[in-house]
């Protein structure tokens, strides 16, 4: 699903481009690049699906400048284009081509603007997609519909009886339940970092998450059996080096081991499990919850939370209500919601990231508009006489029109282009820090496709002005001026 | 050298003022340098806001303890039995023949965040008798302290600025029983600005954690006699406890939780400033392109090819000068001193605001004049070489 939205987004970028282009200004070259551009997006979609290394990346991102920049240095020059060719040019529908030359020529023969602008615009859609993505990967955490969790109503972090858990299990319209504890684990150095490490039932676990993780039989079989079994998901295995069947000591912050009063548990790990793109289990550590319950010092028979699955989303509401309706005034009130709801409002307690995202990519945005169209309104006046020569040899007012429009639109869509290539590199970067800790940050298809949007939206916001200034340019007024 | 100094004067008093000439590019730079330095100052003052505020809070002559190895409040454990022992230890100040000391137990209760009106962790404290006398810089703005052994509130002002639930006067429920808001404290530029303070037994018996704290304050008589203190629960065996100055707890917190916000600040501050760059040397190219008749006649009756270089090197930094100022002014009415909220190394809320320091402000300038820098360095090489018959002939 998640392959074909991505490869969905990348032909419909390539599509749009690819119209603009053979309306504004067709020609075989034009034709190339796009279909370049095509199998470029196709190519990063499958290499995507099966998860490519840095190098393929660096590879693929240093294709796209040197292709752009090929494409603008063998663009003819200003000498290599002598002036016979202007005239030979004839205004039919024939010579369209010599209109895709001019647009080239004219990007080309003032390359350092040309780069410069293109750096700009990369810079816009760079931020763009990186931190458009970072807000999604935190704020939409994948989890199905029916998924829901009871919590404590005073805040998550205090815990349940577990006496809830039976109950919650046998209320009408819960499909499977399973009960989580939050173990406050880290690996040997607390500085290096936390895990989030879970004490789970692991039958009732296994069944309310089995699409979320995939595990061998025997893994399986191990953890439903071996009292210090733990399962890893990869990222953290590899982190760490582990292996399975190797024996690992795991710390707690919170609690105590009533076997040996130290803060260290001993497991064995029985399974490394994988998750799908963006799952909520893609970063948990799972421990048994009988071995956990019977040698912590307190808090026993207590649970953090009932994670749950109804028999359908539209039955969300009444379960919730029936749950919390159950334990209102008791010593311990639940909060019952959907799993996604209960994410959000995590994710928000950082701030409104959303709000800052918009803020920054706004202000990139309202810099590189009011560069490429300051630059692009001169640029089309330095050629005020060209315009005029061009509309006396019978171009009409449309075909240069259309002729400044197509180089705005160009600039743009490499800038961006540029800009979402170098975002996915930073991106992938980010989520490979700290040896795959960072989280699974990607590209998101949304962000691609939106940015293709804007893309096409920059080109024209910036081009309108000159384009339609040149349009209305009068042939004696343009060659006369200076 | 007195004449290269005049015609530099010269040249770049004549190219500052066509700027308006260019007004278009020239603005269009200034606003991209404005925004670049806007962003970077954002996440700055973020940082250094939510930093002044932890750090402020704690005092160098009272001590906090904690279970070694716990690193924050949450995670520590601190029974009746090692409080006992520590209210004895020498250098604790008395009131009378009772020690002021806090045992102090921390727990989460959700609040409802007002910006994006979802749950939000609040810190619930509850206090020893003495917990109000051990922070000094706290006073009850509204209402009356909580009577101790009730079920009363009292709520930092800061809490209330950024989250409902806990107005004053309100009646909550929690676990089964209800509390109400009695009082509103003040303890501005510090964490406790942001929490909730009931009394610790009745928070003890009704959060079910009988005779458990997490952790304790003490006021001491001078800052030596923390350490005092320190060797003290040291050499008793019975205390497998940690000991800190409260402002040495608050500046390990401090660098746990502003890091993020500084690399976050350099990364989009850097990058923005990149992309202002390419606007900027774009301009500038632009300018000398136009000048390049101004600057061919300049050379023909004798004006030097410093003087070109230097007249663009000063209308870049000018432009980028002011986009720097730009971005200041933006960020001194757009979000200096605006209060916001976190979430704290601690796992709970915290309100703190925006703050610029001198030091922050230095670094923007910095940022500024180097874009202005690499912005006019390449351009004015080119005014400089600029070849005065070409040019003209070519007019």
């Amino acid at each position: 699903m998640n392959r074909i939205t991505y490869l969905l987004a990348h032909i419909l970028l390539g599509v749009l481009a690819f119209l603009v282009f053979t309306r504004v200004a067709p020609g075989p070259l034009f034709s190339a690049f796009q279909l370049l551009f095509f199998i470029l997006s196709i190519t990063l979609i499958i290499w995507r699906g099966i998860n490519i290394g840095w190098r393929n990346w660096a590879w693929l991102i240093l294709l796209i400048p040197v292709v752009n920049v090929g494409f603008l240095l063998f663009a003819p020059s200003k000498e290599r284009f002598p002036k016979r060719n202007f005239i030979e040019i004839t205004p039919d529908r024939s010579t369209t081509v010599d209109d895709v030359r001019l647009v080239r020529w004219n990007l080309a023969r003032n390359s350092v603007r040309t780069i410069l602008l293109s750096v700009s615009i990369l810079i816009a859609f760079l931020l763009f997609g990186v931190l458009v993505s970072f807000n999604v990967a935190i704020t939409d955490v994948r989890t199905a519909p029916n998924r829901m969790v009871t919590l404590s109503k005073i805040n998550f972090t205090e815990s349940l009886p577990i006496a809830y858990f039976d109950r919650v299990l046998h209320t009408d319209g819960v499909l499977a339940a399973t009960h989580m504890n939050w173990f406050g684990g880290y690996y040997q150095d607390q500085r290096r970092g936390f895990m989030a490490v879970f004490a789970v039932d692991p039958d009732s676990y296994l069944r309310v998450y089995q699409d979320d993780l995939h595990l061998t039989p025997q893994a399986r079989e191990t953890f439903l059996h071996e009292r210090t079994a733990l399962l890893v998901p990869r990222n953290i295995a590899d982190r760490y080096h582990w292996r399975v069947g190797q024996h690992i000591p795991i710390n707690s912050n919170i609690f105590t081991n009533g076997t040996n009063g130290s803060h260290v548990w001993d497991f064995t790990i029985a399974g490394i499990f994988e998750t799908p793109d963006g799952n909520s289990q893609a970063n948990s550590v799972l421990i048994r919850y009988d071995y956990f319950n019977d040698t912590i010092t307190f808090g026993r028979d207590r649970i953090g939370w009932i994670s749950f699955l109804t028999t359908s989303a539209t039955v969300n509401d009444r379960v919730a209500h029936a749950i919390d309706t159950r334990f209102a005034n008791s010593q311990d009130e639940t909060s019952t919601q959907d799993a996604a709801a209960f994410n959000r409002s995590f994710a928000a307690q950082l701030g409104n990231i959303a709000l800052v995202v918009t803020l920054v990519v706004g202000a990139a945005f309202a810099a590189i508009l009011l560069i490429v169209g300051t630059t692009m309104a001169l640029a089309v006046r330095e050629r005020t006489k060209e315009v005029g020569v061009l509309k006396t040899l019978g171009f009409s007012s449309g075909r240069i029109l259309r002729m400044v429009l197509g180089e705005s639109m160009l600039l743009s869509l490499i800038g961006a282009t540029l800009g979402l290539l170098a975002a996915a590199g930073v991106l992938y970067i980010l989520s490979h820090l700290n040896g795959g800790g960072g989280g699974g940050f990607h590209l998101y298809p949304s962000v691609i496709g939106i940015s293709a949007a804007i893309a096409i939206a920059l080109g024209l916001v910036t081009g309108i002005l000159p384009a339609l200034s040149a349009y209305r340019m009068n042939i004696i007024e343009a060659l006369g001026r200076r | 050298m007195a004449s290269l100094f005049k015609q530099i004067s010269a040249v770049t008093s004549m190219n500052v003022r066509s700027i308006p000439q260019r007004a278009a590019m020239s603005i269009a730079s200034v606003v991209a340098v404005a925004l670049a330095i806007s962003v970077l100052l954002f996440f700055l003052a973020l940082g250094h806001g939510l930093s002044q505020t932890v750090q402020g809070s704690g005092a160098n002559d009272v001590a906090i303890v904690l279970r070694d190895g716990a690193g924050a409040e949450l995670n520590s454990v601190v029974t009746r039995d090692q409080l006992n022992i520590i209210a004895q230890a020498p250098g604790v100040v008395r009131r009378g023949q009772a020690p002021i000391i806090s045992g102090e137990l921390l727990v989460i209760v959700d609040g409802n965040k007002r910006s994006t009106n979802t749950n939000a962790n609040m810190p619930f404290r509850g206090i020893g008798p003495e917990g109000l006398s051990l922070r000094h810089n706290v006073h009850i703005v509204q209402g009356r302290m909580f009577r101790p052994g009730t079920n009363e509130i009292v709520v930092g002002a800061g809490l209330l600025r950024e989250f409902s639930g806990f107005e004053f006067g309100r009646t909550i429920r929690l676990r089964g029983t209800t509390w109400q808001v009695v009082g509103v404290f003040e303890a501005p530029g510090t964490v406790f600005d942001s929490e909730l303070w009931a009394d610790v037994a009745v928070t003890q018996s009704l959060f079910n954690r009988p005779n458990v704290y997490q952790t304790m304050r003490v006021q001491m008589t001078s800052p030596a006699a923390v350490q005092t203190l320190k060797r003290f629960v040291h050499d008793d065996p019975r205390l497998q406890l940690q000991v800190l100055s409260e402002r040495e707890y608050y500046a390990q917190q401090a660098s746990q939780s502003t890091g993020q916000f500084t690399i976050i600040a350099w990364f989009l501050g850097v990058v923005m400033a990149i992309g202002a760059l390419a606007g900027a040397l774009n301009t500038m190219y632009a300018s000398v392109a136009a000048r390049s008749a101004e600057i061919a006649t300049l050379r023909i009756i004798g004006f030097s090819g410093y003087a070109a270089f230097f007249g663009t090197m000063v209308e870049a930094l000018m432009l980028s000068a002011l986009g720097g100022v730009l971005g200041l002014v933006i960020s001194f009415i757009a979000f200096n001193g605006r209060s916001t909220s976190t979430l704290s190394s601690g796992f709970t809320q915290l309100v703190f605001r925006f703050e610029l320091s001198p030091g922050i402000i230095v670094s923007a300038i910095i940022v500024a004049v180097i874009i202005g820098l690499f912005g006019g360095f390449l351009p004015g090489i080119r005014a400089a070489r600029v070849r005065p018959q070409l040019e003209l002939a070519a007019q």
